[in-house]
């Protein structure tokens, strides 16, 4: 159950975090807890994550519990499980120059008998909107990402990331960042094959003295998705926010966040993974035994190895898409579908199940020449319990065994 | 500054000067057009093909109004020219990058394949160099396809006229299209010119008076011309269309020349830009 308002000029930075998580997927989550209202939003080649959330205090009120449902003898609090599809909400926040002006008060809350959220803006000259907007039941998806383990780390005016934007054309799906102690450079995307009348190559290095702060603990280059890259730009124009990019080495994910008292945002993008390396490095993450499908490759195996040696960062999984994005066609949702839907579903008793996903063996292009492989991120799914997630921070996770001395102490960060 | 690779193309060329209008106003008039390079001109040329509905362009500008350094050699001493093709967007789209540089230069490179490659230094706000560099694609022309690319001789006219404002006639020719594919220009040596579209349900026709026609070349044919009388072709709308959507900013001069049935010629000027489009007549 949630109940919040906001103000005109709240009301915009909402929409704008709305615009930016609507470039990642076409449909949002909303999570509320005690620490603040989440928006979350996965794509569905799963190799992006977006989530904002607003703290208490961003919004002029705001409250939240846990619906009790009581189910024969037993009683479960559930969250609010709550799903909507972009484009049933991003209309109501468009003009969001105009919401701005004319908006007062906007008040968002969830009725607990339907499966609806309703947005209502109280405007000026006494004029009332509200918007009803239906909900699908659906457990929200979070990643398990240790941002603040990542040996490069850059932290960036918005502004001077939006020049380097303007250079790249919108064609341009995938954008190389590469750097160095000494320099910062980013360019178009060199592994696609290069089509002579079209594709312009542009690069544009960047100085260290450009950042607020710049830390490369490795030299690397790392090529992610441009529209992701674009999507939290125009969110951190709106809140003045500087941008922080925390990165490794190519194929595991990065991460760009915006950390201010209000909120905190952050994108989590696969990237391209060097074509040699395998994906069953000894890096890759163990992955829950209950899991439907054969692979990933040797994880089961050394499943039982990683967890107690590492905190859990991401899972490196052998996919052959062609590109970072597939367009996405009608074999991706079934191949989806197909799943079993692991992440609708919340198992029964403590233990939440672990919803494994990222794109499956139906994408590998048979004899394709550019076999891409990247890292898909770890999901886990959001406990209801969330004083026993406390206790139990690998509960989201699948561990090969279910014994309790594999449980890690190793602390990490979820979003 | 980086270093640039070795070229070993027919020429190498430095330029140093900002020109985006230019190339704006390329990119909206050819999706892919030649440039030709030569010791004091740089054109920009689209030959009439087919595939351009006929439609012909040679823009041209002296090197020396818009660089401050310009090095080129061509082929040969005697063939000192070079041909390049390229997708006008590509530069147009580079050099917008380029509004604010402290320097710009556009050099013919070859990376793996040949290259306009353009640098541009960017001045940020922390007071440090930003450096820019855009590579774009472009195919070098073989000698033997040059004699396509020459500058279109100018028809002799049966009336020129001077061209009203273009926004206006834009703006005109946008809601004619809704109406008909063809239009009819015509215009006379009183000054005035017409649009015409002419459909089974409707004609429409928008008159400008006053215009004024340039002195003619030869005095004869303007003698034995009836001032009041037409001279008309019939074109594709959208070609038209095509070239005043390219014009942003009103020309520092405009003129049209009509040769009757056959071909419409407009000769603009831009500052130091000369533009010439050629429309035919609809077949």
């Amino acid at each position: 159950m949630l109940k919040c308002g906001m103000s005109g000029s709240q009301v915009k930075v909402f929409g704008k975090a709305i615009q930016a998580l609507s470039r990642v997927s076409d449909e949002l989550w909303l999570d509320p807890s005690e620490k603040g209202l989440a928006l979350r939003s996965v794509n569905s080649c799963r190799s992006a994550y977006g989530c904002v959330l607003f703290s208490p205090v961003f919004f002029q009120h705001y409250q939240w519990s846990t619906s009790v449902k009581m189910n024969d003898n037993d009683s479960t609090s559930s969250n609010l499980n709550c799903k909507l599809g972009m484009k049933s909400i991003l209309p109501i926040f468009r003009c969001l120059n105009s919401l701005e002006r004319n908006v007062e008060k906007c008040k968002i809350f969830t009725r607990s008998d339907k499966c609806k959220v309703v947005i209502e803006f109280l405007c000026r000259h006494g004029i009332r909107r509200t918007h009803n907007v239906c909900f699908q039941e659906s457990q929200p998806l979070q990643v398990i990402f240790e941002k603040n383990m990542c040996s490069n780390t850059l932290v960036i005016q918005p502004r001077v990331l939006a020049e380097a934007i303007v250079l790249f054309t919108s064609s341009q799906e995938e954008v190389t960042l590469a750097v160095t102690p000494l320099s910062v450079c980013l360019k178009s995307s060199s592994d696609e094959p290069v089509d002579v009348t079209s594709s312009v190559y542009s690069e544009m290095f960047v100085g260290p003295d450009e950042f607020d702060f710049f830390q490369i603990g490795v030299d690397s280059e790392i090529t992610f998705c441009f529209k992701e890259l674009k999507g939290i730009l125009t969110f951190s124009e709106a809140t003045h926010a500087p941008i922080a990019i925390h990165f490794d080495f190519p194929g595991k994910p990065m991460a760009l966040s915006i950390d201010d008292m209000l909120l905190e945002a952050n994108f989590i993008l696969a990237t391209l993974a060097d074509e040699p390396s395998r994906a069953s490095s000894p890096q890759s993450l163990c992955l829950s035994p209950k899991q439907k499908r054969s692979e990933p490759l040797s994880s089961n195996s050394e499943a039982g190895k990683n967890v107690t040696s590492k905190a859990p960062e991401c899972i490196l999984r052998k996919v052959a898409p062609k590109r970072l994005y597939p367009k996405e066609t009608l074999t991706d949702v079934s191949a989806l579908e197909n799943c079993g839907s692991p992440i609708m579903k919340r198992a029964n008793g403590d233990r939440s199940e672990v919803s494994e996903s990222s794109v499956s063996d139906t994408e590998e292009v048979p004899g394709s020449p550019y076999l891409r492989k990247f890292s898909c991120m770890f999901f886990g799914a959001v406990s209801s319990n969330r004083q026993e997630r406390f206790n139990h921070p690998f509960d989201g996770l699948a561990t090969a065994s279910d014994s309790e001395e594999d449980m890690n102490d190793g602390s990490f960060s979820t979003f | 500054m980086p270093h640039w690779a070795p070229v070993n193309l027919p020429a190498a060329f430095l330029l140093h000067s900002v020109t985006p209008g230019v190339s704006n106003m390329i990119a909206k008039l050819a999706k892919t057009c030649t440039l030709r390079i030569s010791p004091d001109k740089l054109n920009f040329i689209l030959s009439d093909k087919v595939a351009n509905g006929g439609v012909s362009m040679w823009c041209e500008l002296e090197q020396e109004n818009f660089f401050s350094e310009f090095q080129m050699e061509g082929v040969s001493a005697e063939n000192n020219e070079i041909y390049l093709e390229l997708t006008s967007e590509n530069l147009s789209r580079a050099l917008k990058t380029a509004q604010n540089a402290r320097a710009l230069k556009i050099k013919l490179t070859n990376k793996h394949f040949p290259c306009l490659t353009v640098s541009i230094e960017l001045l940020s706000v922390s007071n440090s160099s930003r450096i820019v560099t855009h590579d774009i694609p472009v195919r070098v022309i073989p000698r033997k396809l040059w004699k396509d690319l020459r500058e279109p001789t100018v028809p002799d006219a049966d009336v020129s006229i001077y061209l009203p404002v273009l926004k206006t006639m834009k703006s005109i020719v946008e809601k004619m299209k809704n109406i008909s594919n063809h239009l009819i220009i015509e215009a006379n040596l009183n000054g005035e010119l017409n649009l015409k579209i002419e459909t089974e349900l409707v004609c429409v026709t928008t008159h400008f008076k006053d215009l004024g026609n340039p002195p003619s070349a030869s005095e004869d044919a303007s003698q034995d011309r009836n001032p009041g009388q037409m001279a008309e072709v019939r074109i594709d709308i959208r070609r038209l269309l095509q070239f005043l959507a390219g014009q942003q900013v009103n020309p520092t001069k405009a003129v049209c020349n009509i040769v009757s049935n056959k071909i419409v010629h407009f000769d603009l000027l831009h500052e130091d830009v000369s533009l010439q489009y050629f429309i035919p007549a609809f077949s």
